[in-house]
């Protein structure tokens, strides 16, 4: 390299390439610029395998993730005293329960909402917020994860970051969240494409 | 810059390492990370602020030297913007809080990747270089504040929306407060830099 | 006090890069015009071209215009302040070239994308065009304006960097020193000082309008980041106001190195002139309210300082460089000819387009003028009487043949046919503001018919008199880059 100026040139469109790659590397090829279209960039690219946790539902009974294997299972993330998001949440998922085949119910697809609050929400908190949207129990089942550290795997593996706001309640990153038949989670999206969500279950049922 | 004394620049590196290492403490992390516009606006202009101070330090023939092998002030600008705009993606100040390996890779590139190019680049810039680099980075600070106190949904999923939005406003006054600063260097004279970038490796007096 | 005496200079010939500045300068002013004369036909009825090529032939008359003024202000700016300080030839001609590349991106957004929303681009109308043109169109438009306003900022920061590398600060450009101290007959020339005050508002104002510009793009493509629409017409009317304002303030440059030259009187940088520039620098930034004073939802406070600093600033620099042109050519015996003509006329049209701008910013008439073709009426008098006339008056200048050439009756003709046109042509402009006809408006009512007319016609005389200026300008081109006595001596020292 004989002149300043063409070192200049040759170091600087070196340093543009190598910029780019980890800008290209960093986002998923430009595509995810937050952590939440990440987790959901990449649970699309591969589907994840979840823990083993024990959760105990509106009823107090005691189930574990694994015996919905073999269906389809939609999941979401609530805690019972949220005035905001998670109160949208529940008529979302009321509006996506209606939209499958009645006849597929329960049989091939069901719905979970896990409430990441153990310390208050309790089975009959539980209870009253299936209620307020006409969740059976059954079909769509509110669940708490009693065991801190099972909660804890189990809000990792979903990519859930739950914070305190000032308020004495939670800032969550709300989705919807489809488990496959092998039990593994595949598709996250936003809470406002209920219906193209509800299609991709019908289309995979 | 000549080193006024070799103890004095002893002295400087001392209390700069013992103020990186403080930074790196779990207290002082888990304090400055806690909210967005600590984490964004405190701790890692810091990082910058002692990766600057601790480049000046360093002997002026050697990065007199190492700027003539490594292509004069351009690359080192481009550099120092890829890296800076790099932290500025909501991803990585996430990963920064939930992935160790993030965590370090910000800790060791603000100073080395912003700070050291910054300070090797600076003493090379005439004001149009130098204007070109604030007013690019003024108003890269004042859009991102925009885009975080309007945007729609919680970039990061660590912070509050609340937080967000207190950051982004925060940025914007900055922007206004570092546009009125450097609007005021130039009318008392400074800021201006080196006649002409030169090329022989001499290099004159820090601004 | 410090006392001033006039040193002789010799005069220098223009530099190519400034020679290229003001080719295209007169191209570009001249297609303009047919624009505005276009538009004005079909307003007048004469031709039906229809709405959206009024809208369009409009979007690229304003854009055009203000961008080929401020093109022609940087040469006269440029040409002098060379003498006194050392520029960058490179970044002068990269301004040009940057500048036509933002031209053919306008051109492109507006003739094939069809792009009409004013060259103000006021939120949200670029973004919401009801498919009138596409979200292309106007983002290519906005980025045409943000790369013009990119080359502005580098231009400034090079005049910036000289100033103060050769005073010392842009406050010493501005002569504080002797301005708050005493006066030790040390102020930088007037070219300096007004190159100064251009710089800065200019920096200033293209930062806040590049901002917008940003905004408005991220807007366009992702509509859910919002944004507030008080502020985006805050931010649009700041910025288009500071640069347009700052035209003038860079051709006058041409008034205070030219007359001098014609009656060997200086052009003194006294107190008062620092202080009405230095007043105006500030003032400058914060007339741009007189455009808000109709949004109600604007806190009240912040259009009456619109108001009243818009009355304050309308006169420092006006009366500092009437008075200063006075004084010069009192009784000197100055010898008339078709550049100390145009430069004194100038400062005519300069005086008599500012006051209905004056008239407009009170609060009350405002709500009833501001949207009428009143307020073109008086920024076409101010630029075209004012601005425009410096500018061909410097360009008269740099082709004079000799010290001792007579103009021909041609010129003089047209000399008196642009100002009588752009008299006639502003006042019908005026008439009709304030018979509330609206401004922006491709259809006019048969009752406002006759006024468009007889402004047609004197914009034809307007046309054809500029035809001759530009004629003379570009048949004598290669006078301009020579180095030879211009001016006339006036008759009080001629011997």
């Amino acid at each position: 390299m004989s002149s300043p100026v063409k070192r200049s040139v040759v170091i600087t469109s070196l340093v543009v390439l190598l910029g780019t790659w980890v800008f290209w590397w960093g986002t998923d090829g430009f595509t995810a610029l937050t952590a939440e279209t990440a987790r959901r960039v990449e649970i699309l690219r591969s589907p994840r395998p979840l823990p083993a946790v024990t959760l105990e539902d509106q009823d107090g009974n005691i189930f574990n993730l694994q015996d919905y294997q073999g269906k389809l299972l939609a999941v979401d993330f609530i805690f019972t005293r949220c005035t905001t998001l998670c109160r949208s949440m529940g008529m979302i998922f009321k509006q996506i329960r209606d939209l499958i085949p009645p006849e597929s119910l329960g049989r091939d697809f069901q719905l979970l909402s896990i409430s990441f609050d153990p310390d208050h929400d309790d089975p009959v908190s539980l209870k009253k917020y299936g209620q307020t949207y006409g969740a059976d129990g059954k079909i769509w089942r509110i669940a708490r994860v009693p065991d801190k550290a099972e909660l804890k795997s189990l809000l990792e593996a979903f990519g859930i970051v739950v914070i305190p706001d000032e308020f004495g309640g939670y800032e969550h990153n709300t989705a919807l969240h489809l488990v496959g038949r092998d039990g593994k989670l595949r598709l996250i999206s936003d809470i406002d494409k209920a219906v193209p969500f509800a299609e991709q279950v019908v289309a995979l049922l | 810059m000549k080193l006024t004394s070799s103890h004095y620049a002893a002295r400087m590196g001392f209390g700069l390492g013992v103020l990186y290492l403080l930074l790196a403490t779990p207290v002082a992390r888990d304090w400055m990370e806690a909210s967005m516009s600590r984490h964004m606006l405190v701790q890692m202009p810091l990082l910058v602020v002692i990766g600057i101070l601790a480049s000046r330090l360093l002997p002026t023939h050697w990065q007199n030297s190492v700027l003539a092998h490594l292509g004069g002030a351009i690359p080192f600008v481009v550099v120092a913007l890829f890296a800076s705009t790099y932290w500025m993606l909501p991803r990585a100040l996430d990963a920064a809080l939930n992935d160790p390996v993030a965590e370090v890779a910000k800790f060791i590139s603000l100073p080395l990747l912003v700070g050291f190019p910054l300070v090797l680049a600076w003493r090379r810039l005439t004001l149009i270089g130098r204007g070109f680099v604030w007013t690019n980075f003024i108003s890269m600070l004042a859009v991102l504040g925009w885009l975080y106190i309007v945007a729609p949904v919680r970039v990061c999923n660590s912070y509050l929306v609340n937080d967000q939005e207190s950051a982004g406003w925060y940025m914007v006054i900055g922007a206004v407060l570092l546009f009125l600063w450097w609007l005021g260097t130039l009318f008392v004279g400074g800021g201006v830099g080196p006649d002409k970038p030169d090329r022989n490796g001499t290099g004159t007096s820090l601004a | 006090m410090a006392s001033y005496t006039y040193t002789p200079t010799p005069d220098q010939g223009a530099k190519a890069s400034v020679v290229a500045y003001l080719v295209v300068s007169c191209v570009v002013l001249l297609l303009m015009m047919v624009f505005g004369l276009l538009m004005r036909l079909e307003q007048s009825q004469f031709t039906a071209i229809g709405g959206l090529w009024f809208y369009k032939i409009m979007t690229l008359h304003g854009a055009g215009m203000v961008g080929i003024v401020a093109i022609a202000g940087a040469a006269i700016m440029w040409h002098f302040l060379r003498q006194y300080v050392e520029l960058s030839t490179g970044i002068f001609v990269a301004n040009l070239v940057i500048f036509l590349i933002g031209v053919v991106m306008i051109l492109a957004s507006v003739l094939i994308g069809d792009f009409h929303a004013a060259w103000t681009f006021l939120f949200p109308l670029p973004g919401t065009s009801m498919g009138m043109w596409s979200q292309g169109a106007a983002a290519l438009f906005m980025g045409g304006l943000l790369v013009i306003g990119v080359g502005f900022v580098l231009l400034h920061l090079d005049i910036a960097r000289a100033i103060i590398k050769r005073y010392g600060g842009l406050g010493r450009g501005l002569g504080w020193p002797q301005l708050f101290g005493p006066d030790d007959g040390n102020a930088p020339p007037p070219a300096v000082v007004a190159s100064t005050m251009v710089t800065i508002v200019n920096l200033v104002g293209l930062v806040v309008g590049a901002s917008i510009l940003v905004m408005m793009l991220v807007n366009l493509y992702v509509p859910t980041f919002e944004i507030d629409a008080l502020l985006a017409k805050g931010m649009i009317y700041f910025f288009g106001h500071v640069f347009i304002n700052a035209v003038i303030y860079m051709a006058v440059i041409a008034v205070y190195e030219i007359l001098p030259r014609y009656t060997q009187r200086p052009w003194k940088s006294n107190k008062v002139f620092l202080a009405s520039w230095t007043a105006s620098t500030i003032m400058v930034m914060f007339i741009f309210p007189h455009h808000l004073l109709m949004d109600y939802a604007f806190p009240k406070w912040f259009l009456i300082m619109g108001h009243i600093i818009g009355y304050l600033n309308t006169f420092p620099i006006l009366i500092v460089t009437g008075y200063g042109a006075m004084m010069i050519v009192y009784r000197s015996g100055i010898r008339w000819d078709m550049c100390s003509r145009l430069l004194f006329v100038s400062l005519f049209g300069w005086a008599v387009g500012a006051m209905p701008a004056f008239i407009d910013g009170t609060i009350t008439v405002n709500y009833v003028m501001h949207n009428t073709l009143w307020v073109p009426g008086h920024f076409h008098t101010y630029l075209l009487l004012g601005m425009v006339a410096m500018v061909f008056g410097f360009m008269y200048y740099l082709v004079k043949p000799d010290e001792n050439a007579r103009d021909s009756a041609i010129d003089v003709a047209a000399f008196w046919g642009f100002v009588i046109g752009t008299m006639g042509f502003t006042m019908s402009f005026l008439y009709s503001g304030k018979e509330s006809v609206p401004r922006r408006y491709a259809e006019h009512l048969p009752e406002w018919v006759p006024y468009d007319r007889i402004a047609s016609y004197f914009v034809i005389l307007l046309l054809a008199s500029v035809l001759v200026f530009v004629f003379r300008f570009l048949t004598r081109l290669g006078l301009a880059g020579r180095d030879y006595q211009r001016a006339s001596l006036a008759r009080s020292i001629a011997t």
